[in-house]
């Protein structure tokens, strides 16, 4: 380990050993022809903030510094199992196994909506799609089986149909946005009415209610006491980390986020990560579908109503930044069960659903208030 | 040593924004050398080495390499002829590994199908690592490193360069140095001189006996231009010294006939002035008129000082006392209604806003003074341009015109009309000739003559010694967060740069 | 720090004569618009009735006051995402107060909306989280607020309590007097944006807030002031619509958001802020209500409208947004 002789106390500069003095010219090399190098710092979209207009200059951290850091990479951890254990000291029938069950299965669709967002939040963009595709995947999905509007009867077939047509949304998401050069939240905001106007379109003002046994058996059937949607949002789970920690694709997503201009400079080939990652979030929000459309037991175009908020929420709160580069698939594990498990206990202790949003707000914003590093970012939009 | 230049440029220029940074420079690298390039900020050492690496595009002249002309659109299509360049600022990403940093973009040869082998990429980085001896876990987080030994990170990723191709490699080295310390200059050098079979190095430094000391032969830069090339076994420092600067007297270059004996009145006085983690018990006073020049080398503090003085980083402790009246700055607006400006070193972040034109830029720390009953006068505001527009010779072709299609020299001669038309009492110049031209540093340099002139009190942190030297009528030194120096700087009878670097380092 | 590699060409060394491509691209919003109209008016020329022409109008004023608040807000390069909470709650407001408290609705109201703005800037500035998160905080507080308040139901507005809202439904020399209201605040929000320090420091902020910040202006203020802006505005497009209605609700202009956003950016106020204007959002909104009601005129199937929507968005976007002034898109 490097020895760090220390200037005086909490000098966040590395410390260096006497010289005997060198003749230079001119001392001040920190900002030599640097001058050129001035890079126009770009507004981003309104949604990332502007750490990542600025160039991310990170400080070497320094002993409390890291302490801090590692205290705040498992603050969600520590909020999620604070809040259980409040919520299970006021009820305790909050511990019970089949309370645990409901909570997964609460957990599920938006588990795997927000793993979807995650790739889309850890590039530095933001997906406002997210219902629309839902919508849209739980339509296709609800009139390809066997239901009463049509004589479909496609049976296991019609879920990947589901899923392509949310990552052919998806698709388009990333090659407008990287091709046209839009940013993400307006090119997503206009797919979101998309989405929903397909839904609405397919359906032509009817609902689709679902009559096959077997989709509505990943909502209904239960496999170690866990429904299927569970099971499957789980697998999802599994996929989405497999694909961050060992996959070329997904750590170059976290080099995008973390530094684009280097990136690009690194010959990364950001602009297919860009279309891929969208359009896996699109694949993602497909499956949302599918699951919400098993659950519910019919397709409509509202199905997705208020989901874009707790995704976000979700992604947030789990510790992923807004501005790309830092958090991911567990962080999002976290802050899903952070909101499942307070939807749980707000019932569990009486309190009006009216209240939740009221609740997610404050929550959310005591969470991004606390993970932010106020000291790293100046210019907050 | 009389082998053929394996890389050159030939008769190579590049321009910014009306700055011609390189003009018609040609050097050649030949195997298994040292090559050392000095010059002082602003000559174009970094925008040569830039262009070797990829970053730059030349305007004119052409890249050789074995002969066959060059042409690069990107660092990683020079790290594919050879070609690797060492920064001394951040061109890590510190949310990723140490391993996957050094092989940023090149994780293929880790993998199958897409799929990384952690054990493979983390095995190679140690080897690269070892190269460097730098005894980290290549798995840990590069944000967690200090500042040397990302430094070594990079150094090492531009030596793994050497599995990646057969031919010579040439790595480029900016200020490597800066941040690092004794023993790990030792390292650098001792790799450096070990790595001649296989790597030419291109050595860029302020350090000019260091580059004695490593490199076989020099080139000294001034204005864009190669002013000499010799064997470093043939020159002295002093020699390099002269090449570099290529005037003997600066007096008229830095108006020092225009120095008048500042006012009696004080404007600022800091006392003990501290902020706990960058400098501490800073004394000073500033007086009417005067022009206090604050020196030192990166981590002395001058810079958070610099900062403190309009708010941008209030004081801990200590006192602070502006215009007879005792404050604590802990925003830029505080700063501004006590009649302070501030002409920051990034200019065309925080003088100036760029997609905007010129009128509302001038009045942008002064919108009061056009307006009445409530309603912005623009007609008003125009005329005011205007005036300020010619005062300053400023060159455009309408006050409409954005200030991003400006000069260097005129971007920043609207930065001054903007606090000149505040009418500030006390100004902070930040590194005020920055990216400018001979000329219109020249320009700047009168202008502050006039504003001292005026009564208007400046504190000065520059981009050179000499220029702290040639415009201060005081200076103060700092070195590791402490005040070490002072010293007058009457016309006529400056202090020589030797007598202030013994304080500063 | 700027980072050491320059990803964009260096601005160019002789002063640029002004590029008719950018001058084309302000106009564009107004051209849309009218070649809209003119599409519709050709495809069927009842649409030229001038009954129909002013509903149209009438429509839009709603949409185009709540739309003017968050242009300043949009305008700094933040977002407000309440505005349609805000909207509802005023709703609900009005509903609730009108039978005990007559006309102290509307300073009720307003106060609610400013208020709500105030909070969700200062959180803002003060908290430093991005706008886009905070306001979808407040917007979720200000739904339950609503939600409790009107016990989850519409109320509708006795008979007595419509007596103080005829003024919303009357009109005057022949214009409905929302479109009078929505021109006031037209006027008034063009006024602010030209001549006041409000208006110039947005745009300011929005295009370069570090030298903003370092000019020595009250920054935070007036982030703060534009969101109280946003509120309030949101507030009296909710008071409005409450009259309309007859009823308020808590979830009355949840299908407000997005159009009222797509009303801005469309107008040509860049997402990114530091370019835009009232004006703007003004014609935004008609090219949105027409849009809307053109599709219905031309026969677009009803349930196609919401795709055609959503793609005309996208278009009107990449038409009109400046990316010369932005390095890395998001």
């Amino acid at each position: 380990m490097w020895v760090r002789p220390g200037s005086f106390p909490g000098a966040a500069v590395a410390g260096r050993t006497r010289r005997p003095p060198t003749i230079s010219m001119s001392y001040d090399h920190e900002h030599s022809d640097e001058t050129f190098c001035e890079v126009n710092k770009s507004s981003t979209s309104a949604i990332a903030d502007t750490e990542s207009a600025q160039a991310k200059v990170t400080k070497p951290e320094t002993r409390s510094r890291k302490w801090l850091e590692r205290v705040k990479s498992f603050a969600p951890l520590l909020a999620l199992l604070v809040l259980s254990l409040l919520i299970g000291l006021r009820n305790s029938r909050f511990f019970d196994f089949f309370n645990f069950v409901r909570i997964a299965n609460s957990a599920a669709i938006p588990l795997v909506l927000a793993l979807g967002a995650t790739f889309v939040i850890l590039l530095g963009s933001v997906d406002l799609s997210v219902e629309g595709i839902l919508a849209l995947g739980a339509v296709v999905v609800a009139i390809l089986v066997r239901n009463d509007m049509n004589q479909n009867s496609f049976g296991w077939t019609a879920p990947i149909f589901a899923i392509i047509a949310g990552a052919a949304i998806g698709f388009l998401n990333g090659f407008v946005h990287v091709r046209v050069r839009i940013p993400s939240f307006m090119v997503t905001l206009g797919s979101w009415f998309v989405g929903i106007g397909l839904a609405t379109l397919i359906l032509g003002g009817r609902n689709a209610r679902v009559l096959d046994p077997e989709i509505r058996s990943l909502a209904l059937t239960r496999f170690f006491n866990f429904p299927l949607a569970v099971w499957v949002a789980l697998g999802v789970l599994v996929f989405a980390w497999l694909i961050e920690r060992f996959t070329i694709f997904g750590r170059h997503v976290l080099a995008i986020g973390g530094g684009e201009d280097l990136a690009v400079l690194s010959g990364i080939h950001v602009n297919r990560v860009k279309v891929l990652v969208f359009t896996l979030a699109g694949a993602f929000y497909g499956i949302g579908g599918v699951l919400a459309a098993a659950q519910l037991g019919q397709g409509n175009a509202t199905i997705g109503d208020g989901r874009l908020f707790s995704t976000i929420t979700a992604v947030v709160v789990g510790g992923t930044s807004l501005s790309g580069g830092a958090g991911g698939v567990l962080n999002t594990l976290v802050g899903v069960l952070i909101i499942a498990v307070l939807g749980n206990g707000m019932v569990l202790l009486g309190i009006s659903p009216d209240i939740q949003q009221a609740v997610q707000g404050i929550i959310i914003i005591i969470a991004v208030a606390s993970s932010i590093d106020r000291n790293r970012m100046k210019f907050v939009k | 040593m009389a082998e053929k230049a394996f890389l050159s440029l030939t008769d190579v220029s590049k321009a910014f924004a009306g700055v011609q940074a390189l003009d018609r420079v040609s050097i050649e690298i030949r195997p298994g050398e040292v090559v050392g390039l000095v010059g002082e900020n602003g000559a174009g050492k970094s925008t040569l080495i830039r262009i070797l690496a990829g970053v730059y595009r030349p305007d004119n002249g052409a890249l050789l390499l074995d002969g066959r002309p060059l042409t690069l659109s990107s660092p990683r299509e020079a790290n594919l002829n050879g070609i690797g360049i060492v920064f001394q600022e951040q061109s890590l990403l510190p949310n990723l590994t140490v391993a996957e940093n050094i092989y940023l973009g090149q994780e293929k040869e880790f993998s199958r199908l897409g799929v990384v082998s952690w054990p493979a990429l983390h095995a190679a980085a140690r080897r690269q690592l070892e190269k460097v001896q730098l005894n980290i876990d290549p798995a840990a987080r590069t944000a967690r490193l200090s500042f040397a030994e990302r430094q070594m990170v990079e150094l090492a990723k531009a030596l793994a360069l050497e599995e990646r191709t057969e031919r010579h490699l040439v790595i480029l080295l900016d200020e490597p140095t800066s941040v690092l310390e004794q023993r790990e200059i030792d390292i650098l050098f001792e790799r450096v001189r070990a790595l001649r079979t296989r790597a030419s190095f291109v050595f860029v430094s302020h350090r000019l006996d260091e580059v004695l000391h490593i490199s076989d032969r020099v080139y000294v830069m001034k204005d864009g231009k190669v002013v000499a090339e010799m064997l470093a076994s043939e020159t002295t420092v002093p020699q390099l010294h002269r090449l570099m600067v290529g005037r003997e007297l600066h007096a008229e270059y830095y108006r020092e006939a225009r120095q008048r004996i500042p006012g009696e009145t004080k404007v600022i006085r800091a006392e003990r002035l501290t902020v706990d983690g960058s400098y501490r018990n800073v004394d000073f006073t500033l007086r009417q008129g005067e022009i206090l020049g604050i020196a030192g080398v990166i981590g002395s503090g001058r810079e958070a000082l610099t900062r403190t003085l309009f708010g941008f980083l209030p004081h801990t402790s200590g006192s602070l006392t502006v215009s007879g009246r005792p404050v604590r700055l802990s925003s830029p607006d505080q700063a501004a209604a006590l009649g302070i400006g501030y002409i920051p070193r990034e200019r065309r972040v925080e003088g100036l806003v760029l997609s905007l034109p010129i009128v509302p830029n001038i009045t942008l720390a002064s919108l009061a003074t056009v307006m009445k009953t409530g309603a912005i006068q623009t007609k008003q505001e125009r005329e005011v341009a205007e005036n300020w527009v010619k005062k300053l010779h400023i060159r455009t072709p309408s006050i409409d015109a954005l200030c991003l299609n400006l000069s260097g020299g005129n971007q920043q001669k609207v930065v001054l009309s903007k606090w000149m038309n505040a009418q500030s009492k006390i100004l902070i110049f930040d590194h005020p000739t920055r990216g400018l031209d001979v000329g219109a540093k020249e320009e700047v340099y009168d202008l502050m003559r006039t504003l001292s002139e005026q009564g208007i009190a400046i504190v000065l942190t520059a981009d050179t010694l000499e220029e702290t030297i040639g415009l201060s009528h005081s200076i103060i030194v700092m070195r590791d967060g402490q005040v070490t120096a002072r010293f007058d700087a009457p016309p006529g009878n400056k202090p020589k740069q030797i007598d202030l670097i013994g304080h500063m380092v | 720090m700027a980072t050491w590699f320059e990803n964009m060409p260096a601005p160019s060394t002789t002063l640029k004569k002004p590029n008719y491509g950018e001058q084309i691209r302000a106009f564009a919003p107004v051209l849309v618009l009218v070649g809209l109209v003119l599409v519709i008016g050709t495809l069927r020329p009842g649409f030229f009735n001038l009954e129909s022409l002013i509903v149209t109008v009438a429509d839009t004023a709603i949409l185009f006051i709540l739309g003017a608040g968050s242009t300043f807000v949009v305008m700094l390069g933040s977002i407000d995402l309440s505005i349609q909470a805000i909207c509802s709650f005023a709703s609900v407001i009005v509903a609730l107060m009108l039978p005990t408290y007559g006309y102290g609705f509307l300073v009720a109201a307003l106060v609610m909306g400013l208020l709500a703005g105030v909070v969700s800037g200062i959180f803002h500035v003060w908290l430093k989280i991005p706008s886009f998160i905070v306001t979808l905080a407040t917007s979720g507080l200000l739904v339950s607020a609503a939600l409790l308040m009107s016990h989850e139901r519409a109320i509708s507005i006795e008979e007595s309590g419509r007596a103080y809202l005829t003024w919303v439904n009357g009109r005057l020399l022949g214009l409905p007097n929302v479109i009078w209201i929505a021109g006031l605040v037209a006027a008034l929000g063009i006024w602010c944006q030209k001549y006041t320090p409000f208006g110039r420091y947005s745009i300011a902020i929005g295009a370069g807030e570090p030298a903003t910040w370092a000019s020595g202006v009250k920054v935070n203020r007036y982030k703060v002031l534009a969101f109280a802006t946003s509120g309030a505005l949101a507030a009296l497009a909710g008071i409005l619509m409450a009259g309309r209605q007859g009823s308020g609700s808590p979830n009355l202009a949840d299908q407000l958001l997005l159009p009222a956003i797509a009303s801005v950016i469309v107008g040509g106020t860049a997402i990114t802020g530091g370019a835009g204007g009232i004006g703007r959002t003004a014609v935004g909104a008609l090219i949105i209500t027409i849009v809307r009601v053109g599709m219905t005129f031309i026969g677009v199937n009803i349930f196609a409208q919401q795709i055609v929507f959503g793609l005309v968005l996208i278009l009107a976007v990449a038409l009109t947004i400046d990316r010369s002034k932005i390095v890395i898109v998001k």
